[in-house]
């Protein structure tokens, strides 16, 4: 069954198999969800994917809006004009949205607004592992977190219904083992979507000027007293293994941490209960309470902050009960990283002094032999990527001598040498630090951010620079999409999912808002890019580069289904083993072998990319013979 | 039903592990069991490292494999091998592809990479029983490289006790792949052939020492 079928099926009772996002999307589909907005980021990405192709077919509005903030104030909208709404973002990008969800808890909603945090916990493919749980509270809105791909799309039904209880947005809670597994799903039935609301002029609710804000904080309150109530009531937050004889230990999980928790009482032989949450705020402290009372040890499972356990022995302390509560502030889970069952595993047994089944310090005494020869392999720009042509134009330009700020996307990958950048923070800050650097440092300063990027957060920077006459190389790396996330339309490449649209293009924006030098330029055009690199570093002032090359890997989809591509071989005849291409390019097709330099000819793409055919100074690379 | 059965993956993005993941977990529910498959995205294009786990069976609630719990380690890498090496149980199987992808950091610098007798050597004090296969050459004999991960397929279903269905994964494989059916089938019985010699070659070894 293919994921589009899977999505838009109506057979309830269906048994599928689904990634934890697709789940999420099933789940808004189900609930009859109206507007969906979206900027992707991993490990959210794929519940935005799936909505955008499900929209047209099922009716509702779903856009990749620029960035996080904007797609929060799309999706608000809507659930002010009484349509529901949906929108998703990684939890980065929830920094970038905050501002509006603040008010959106002030002005409340008239009808289901739901907002997806994807918290990249390890980081697997993030800057930072903030704990997104706190937002919750800082918002004051009502927050729910699923633990498998199966309550992943049920959780989605019942935020709506909160959300519609409580007349406030609902964060959804999830971290990346939940939107990255897959599993089996039993689907619902669909519901068609209400799509037209009505907006009401309310000025005493949405012109939230300080005599309006002060009454709306009140509300708010109240309304999370209410939340209180929902919270003690819902089979989301319920006890596993209820009665069971062991009274002494308890454990109280949320999240992807209840998987663990359950395996690892199974594997050490324990029968425990398990106090499961799916609604962490407000937390259920009713709940709570009688199960401190009954266990004499409370472990508790969680990823990141501790942010149940701190909860847990508030309400402990409240409440007069005498009850151990072991977690990370006694060392027992750490405070970083992911949680993996083995982790979980040492954690409970040390707490309740069992034994683990397995020998673990013998398999890292094993491992020990493996430590010292085994290769980093950090992710690369892929063999052929046209910014890796435009990094080596930008070091060859300036002599490897200038300062690389870099930022969010496939091109914050070069860090590695023979390409390397000097800083990645987040979304558009790499301009913003040229900005700052351009002002205290006598050094020539190259600035690159991706097109998606640009869009997102980089043109606030752009007109600063050119404003404040910042003198730098502002490099657009515009591939024609969002590559790292999967490949998804922005504002630059003119398409959405209701077909044709305008195309922005950041030359345009850069000229509108007057910059005086901007080119574009083709990056496997080596010798063209290098020459205007350096005429753009001569020039007194913010210049523009926009290097474009569409994403290699879109453009291997469409030479493939077309034939075979073939790649580039090296003659040895010629090659005189200079390494020139190894060294300067970092391509991972190309590797030395005694003395000679190979292509791999699975990596390699061929005549779609050609650099280094272009930069071998004997001329040893050509197109192979087949 | 099965109770737990744990397959670790590993190896380098962009070489269909994700896939070969996702073909086992859709037989898996076809069979009717329970199925969790952890993976990580974002890098899984770009050269880098890619786990995944697929995990089968009623005890089996979260996506990641404990360290000492897999019943067999599918290595689409060499030398990617030695990284999953925690996860292999020591009565479990090791299937290993011979394709080495050195990292542009290690060709960059001039590094040395492992070979294939550093690797076994490794490997064997994990478990006993590993298989090492030629998955690239399978899968030019089949008729595409692209088909390496599909012969890795075929190899991981001819080890004993496998508890998926030879036929079903076929019949995913054809419903997976709508224009390359026949390559791809073709590649899965390479690889299920080439595991069947392995074990009879470890067999008749046995018996003639």
């Amino acid at each position: 069954m293919r994921l589009i079928d899977k999505l838009l099926t109506d057979s309830p009772g269906k048994n599928v198999l689904l990634l934890g996002n697709e789940a999420i999307a099933r789940g808004a589909v189900e609930s009859g969800v109206a507007v969906v907005s979206a900027y992707p980021g991993t490990p959210s990405s794929e519940i935005g994917d799936a909505l955008y192709r499900c929209a047209l077919k099922m009716g509702f509005y779903m856009e990749y809006s620029t960035n996080e903030k904007v797609a929060t104030e799309v999706a608000g909208a809507a659930a002010l004009a009484g349509v529901r709404a949906f929108t998703c973002s990684k939890h980065v990008g929830l920094n970038v949205s905050i501002d509006t969800l603040m008010c959106l808890a002030y002005t409340g909603v008239d009808a289901g607004l739901v907002v997806v945090s994807a918290d990249d916990v390890g980081p697997w493919s993030s800057q930072n592992e903030q704990d997104n749980r706190y937002y919750s509270l800082l918002a004051g809105i009502p927050m729910l977190e699923p633990s498998n791909p199966q309550e992943a799309k049920d959780i989605v039904a019942e935020s709506f219904k909160i959300s519609e209880q409580l007349n406030e947005p609902v964060l959804l809670r999830t971290t990346t083992r939940v939107n990255h597994s897959r599993g089996n799903v039993e689907l619902g039935s669909l519901t068609k979507p209400k799509v037209y609301g009505k907006f009401k002029r309310q000025s005493n609710r949405f012109i939230l000027v300080p005599s309006v804000a002060k009454n709306r904080h009140v509300i708010l309150l109240k309304r999370m007293e209410q939340a209180k109530k929902l919270s003690e009531e819902t089979h989301l937050n319920f006890i596993d293994g209820e009665g069971c004889e062991n009274q002494k230990f308890g454990i109280i999980t949320s999240g992807v941490s209840y998987n663990y928790a359950k395996e690892v009482i199974n594997e050490l032989n324990l029968n425990m209960e398990i106090l499961k949450l799916g609604m962490t705020h407000p937390l259920p402290e009713e709940k709570i309470r009688k199960f401190l009372i009954s266990h004499s040890k409370i472990i508790v499972v969680e990823e990141l902050e501790p942010y149940l356990e701190k909860s847990i022995k508030a309400i402990a302390s409240e409440k007069n009960i005498e009850v151990e509560v072991l977690g990370k502030k006694k060392g027992f889970f750490l405070r970083y990283g992911e949680l993996d069952p083995r982790g979980v595993l040492s954690g409970i047994a040390l707490a309740t002094g069992k034994k683990a089944p397995l020998n673990f310090e013998k398999i890292d005494q094993k491992f020990e032999l493996v430590k010292p020869i085994l290769p980093k392999r950090p992710p690369v720009l892929c063999p052929g990527c046209p910014h890796r042509a435009t990094f080596y134009a930008i070091r060859v330009a300036t002599d490897g001598k200038a300062i690389y700020p870099n930022d969010i996307g496939c091109y914050g990958l070069v860090r590695e040498p023979p390409l390397e950048a000097d800083t990645v923070f987040c979304m558009g800050s790499g301009v913003g630090l040229a900005c700052g650097l351009s002002v205290v440092v006598d050094q020539p300063i190259v600035a690159t951010i991706g097109d998606s990027t640009f869009f997102h957060a980089g043109i606030p920077a752009l007109i600063n620079a050119i404003y404040n006459q910042h003198k730098f190389v502002y490099t657009i790396l515009d591939n024609e999409t969002t590559a790292m996330t999967g490949h998804q339309p922005h504002p630059g490449t003119g398409v959405t999912n209701r077909g044709v649209s305008k195309k922005v293009k950041p030359e345009d924006v850069a000229i509108g808002c007057g910059v005086e030098f901007v080119r574009v330029v083709d990056p496997f055009n080596v010798k063209e890019a290098i020459k205007t690199f350096k005429e753009a570093l001569n020039h007194d002032g913010p210049a523009v580069v926009v290097a474009r090359r569409k994403c290699v890997l879109l453009v291997l989809r469409e030479k493939r289904k077309a034939g075979q591509v073939i790649s580039y071989e090296v003659r040895p005849d010629k090659c005189t083993g200079c390494g020139v291409c190894v060294s300067m390019l970092g391509c991972p097709a190309i590797s030395k072998f005694r003395e000679k330099v190979v292509i791999d000819p699975v990596l390699c793409v061929g005549t779609t990319c050609g650099v280094c055919a272009q930069i071998c100074p004997y001329e040893a690379i050509e197109v192979a013979s087949t | 039903m099965i109770k737990q059965y744990n397959i670790a993956m590993i190896g380098v993005g962009g070489t269909g592990i994700l896939t070969a993941a996702t073909i086992l977990a859709e037989t898996a529910i076809k069979q009717g069991e329970n199925v969790r498959v952890g993976e990580i995205h974002g890098l899984a294009q770009r050269g880098g490292v890619v786990n995944c786990d697929v995990r089968i069976g009623d005890k089996v609630f979260g996506p990641i494999i404990m360290d000492g719990k897999a019943d067999v380690l599918l290595s689409f890498e060499l030398v990617e091998t030695l990284r999953a090496l925690k996860k292999v149980s020591p009565e479990g199987v090791i299937i290993l592809n011979k394709y080495a992808m050195v990292p542009p950091g290690v060709s960059a610098k001039g590094g040395v990479y492992p070979n294939y007798q550093k690797v076994f050597s490794i490997a064997k004090d994990f478990t006993k029983s590993i298989f090492i296969i030629d998955a690239l050459k399978l899968a030019r004999k089949a008729g595409n490289p692209i088909t390496m991960n599909i012969v890795m397929l075929g190899a991981l279903v001819g080890i004993n006790g496998f508890p998926l269905k030879r036929d079903l994964m076929k019949e995913t494989i054809a419903e997976l792949f709508r224009k390359f059916v026949d390559t791809n089938l073709k590649a899965f019985e390479f690889g299920y052939q080439e595991l069947a010699d392995k074990i009879n070659e470890k067999q008749n070894k046995a018996f003639i020492t």
